[in-house]
């Protein structure tokens, strides 16, 4: 999903285990996963389901899976794609990890019994260091967010990045992360761009893999840039990961900002995202020019989210992509060109936009 | 007298008689919603966005139907009524979707109940409840008891009589639609075992009858109320192990536990799009595959399902059914 699996393939191999890099999801993997999964689920299961197979097929005998309570479907995957791969004849061992429950202790516990008892120094080195690397990657991902709305050679930042993401995961020691990082967001900065144009904000937001992995929304970040939009998001893996896995455990959480805006509306967690999806309706009307709401086909929490939205009565548009295997790039792109002419239309009538600094997180 | 309005749809199957108990001892009068019809389920529909499940549409069709006629709606938001175990996202907003999608709603009596957080916040939950009737905690508590004492009789009562919820009900209190009536056919002694959620199975209008058609076609039906909690516990506990949603019982539960009968076929009729049940029904259809030794036949059912081709799969897998029952007695 996304860069997330940069930082634990260097936690692993820093450790000396052995890492099956998943091939990046591809439509291969799509169809492998849409193949074996049952009807009716949502795409990330499917995907992460064709990841696993991908994974298999090249010799891994040990899959992780995070699992949990309190969530949607996705505390339920592990147990189904244990059994279909089973099925599928897969010689392998399945090793869920309560992830939400356990924080941060249960991630160095887990990667502590992977290494064979490697001493707990080094294991909590080898996540730092891949925390380290996933921080740096979302702080570019930023700059490009921002380079793309505005480069004159339309690509450009997006290849940068591409190349960017390699440097950053080969990076043997921390040293070269930074001459790494350094490096390509200078690169980033000398992309020529309109600097006189102020492009329209939209914020992405809705279910967090659909989000955060490109393939499954076709890449509707660069759609955007595309077309000339400055895309923001709140979800960023490392910003994730440094809540979920540290600062909750001390009571201390992101999302009680947007869950105190979504309150009048929606008043209680609905699991998944949805109840976040309610609040960036709330919150964000200020500072962006439109939303663009992100779910999978037949997410429950996502429904439950776009049935209260219109009840949200702040002055935003939002347009709502459903993800799945039968998306179409086409159909996609005219969706979007219609929905930046709408927020094209929108701003030229005047509709005063708060600085865009003022904007969140 | 205070009238509290219940829509005959989701929960009003597993706990009508405990919430009539609860708000009558309080001196409220209870007002449930006609059964389904095709004008409910349109305009129900009509509210909602369209990737909604049925049973939710269903449900704001109920609502719908009651907006006028009762002071407050009870639209309770049940997380969890065991320990570790959650529930489906439609459940735990329901009050909030009613709120945003229904016009001129009257009040909602909103109450979250969720096990995990422990006994206090449950007992507050009920109080909170019987608040609207009186200000008495002692007489919250006596009718909390009356309303617990109701629900095991009638849990008992569908369990050792074999009855449809529907049938419990009408026994109960003589009223609502007495559901599936005795067969038109002597039966010919095969039993069918349908499993699903009772908000699915016992809706005739959106099952186009299901159970009665199977009732008139000779064949004895087996629901998931009529198997005992330990025998749904120990299907559960065959398929995947630990529980983890609220109503893991009526898929998995039934399927574990039908599967390893004496029943003649099993018969899973699910709402299309359903969350909880997309992964549920994997586990009890891969469950099959590994062990063939019933037929079974995966219903999925929409606001679209035609009557016809629905009666078509139930006619046909009958025939197999009574095909391999032949088959079995000349061996």
């Amino acid at each position: 999903m996304g860069q997330v699996h940069v930082p634990l393939t260097t936690a692993f191999r820093a450790l000396g285990i052995p890492v099956v890099p998943p091939p990046p999801t591809s439509k291969r993997t799509l169809s492998l996963g849409a193949k074996h999964s049952p009807e009716s689920i949502c795409l990330p299961f499917k995907l992460t389901l064709g990841n696993l197979i991908e994974c298999l097929e090249q010799g891994a005998d040990t899959l992780i899976m995070p699992t949990g309570a309190n969530l949607c479907r996705f505390g339920y995957y592990a147990r189904v794609q244990e059994q279909i791969l089973t099925d599928l004849g897969f010689k392998f061992q399945m090793v869920r990890t309560d992830l939400f429950g356990s924080k941060i202790l249960g991630v160095a516990r887990l990667i502590k019994q992977l290494a064979g008892d490697a001493p707990l120094l080094q294991v909590i080195a080898a996540i730092r260091f891949g925390l380290a690397k996933l921080a740096l990657l979302d702080e570019l991902e930023r700059e490009v967010q921002r380079v793309r709305a505005r480069e004159l050679e339309k690509g450009a930042a997006t290849a940068a990045f591409k190349e960017a993401i390699s440097a950053v995961e080969a990076a043997p020691d921390p040293v070269s992360l930074k001459e790494a990082f350094r490096t390509y967001s200078e690169r980033l900065r000398a992309i020529p761009g309109d600097a006189a144009s102020a492009p329209l904000l939209v914020g992405i937001m809705g279910e967090f893999y659909v989000v955060l992995e490109p393939f499954s929304n076709m890449e509707v970040e660069i759609e955007l840039g595309k077309l000339g939009v400055e895309v923001r998001r709140s979800l960023f893996v490392s910003h994730w990961t440094k809540f979920s896995l540290f600062l909750n455990a001390f009571g201390i959480t992101e999302k009680e900002r947007l869950h105190r805006a979504a309150r009048p509306y929606l008043s209680r967690d609905v699991g998944g995202d949805g109840w976040e999806s309610v609040g960036e309706k709330v919150l964000h009307a200020a500072h962006y020019d439109g939303l663009v709401h992100l779910a999978p086909f037949t997410c429950m929490p996502e429904i439950i989210a776009q049935n209260i939205m219109p009840a949200v009565n702040t002055d935003i548009p939002v347009l709502t992509i459903v993800c799945d295997e039968q998306m179409g790039r086409a159909g996609l792109a005219t969706r979007l060109e219609a929905f930046v002419d709408l927020l094209r239309r929108r701003r030229s009538r005047g509709r005063a936009l708060a600085p865009s600094g003022a904007s969140h997180s | 007298m205070i009238t509290i309005g219940i829509p005959r749809a989701l929960l009003y199957y597993h706990y009508y008689p405990m919430w009539r108990t609860f708000f009558t001892a309080l001196g409220g009068q209870v007002v449930i919603s006609e059964p389904t019809s095709r004008a409910m389920v349109a305009q129900g529909a009509a509210r909602l966005v369209s990737d909604t499940c049925l049973p939710t549409k269903v449900y704001c069709g109920h609502v719908l139907s009651l907006v006028g006629q009762c002071d407050y709606l009870f639209v309770p938001s049940v997380k969890s009524i065991e320990a570790n175990v959650y529930n489906c996202s439609k459940f735990l907003g329901l009050p909030d979707v009613i709120r945003a999608v229904v016009p001129h709603c009257p009040p909602v009596i909103d109450v979250d109940i969720d096990i995990n957080k422990g006994q206090r916040p449950l007992y507050q939950a009920i109080y909170q409840v019987g608040r609207k009737l009186t200000w008495n905690p002692v007489k919250v508590r006596r009718a909390a008891l009356e309303a617990l004492e109701a629900h095991s009789r009638y849990r008992t009562m569908m369990h050792e009589q074999s009855l449809t919820p529907i049938q419990a009900i009408a026994r109960l209190y003589g009223e609502g639609e007495p559901g599936p009536s005795a067969p038109s056919v002597p039966s010919r002694g095969s039993t069918v075992a349908v499993i699903g959620h009772p908000y699915v199975l016992y809706d005739e209008y959106i099952t186009h009858r299901i159970l009665q058609r199977l009732l008139d076609l000779g064949v004895r039906v087996a629901t998931p109320e009529m198997a005992s909690n330990t025998e749904l516990g120990l299907g559960v506990e065959r398929l995947i192990g630990r529980p983890y949603w609220t109503f893991e019982d009526e898929v998995v539960g039934a399927g574990g536990h039908y599967l390893n009968s004496a029943v003649d076929g099993v018969v899973s009729v699910v709402a299309f799009g359903c969350g909880p049940d997309s992964v549920m029904l994997e586990v009890v259809q891969r469950y099959v595959k590994r062990h063939p030794t019933h037929p079974y036949m995966a219903l999925t059912i929409d606001e679209h399902t035609g009557e016809a081709g629905l009666v078509t799969r139930l006619e046909a897998f009958l025939d197999m059914v009574k095909r391999r029952k032949r088959l079995a007695s000349c061996v």
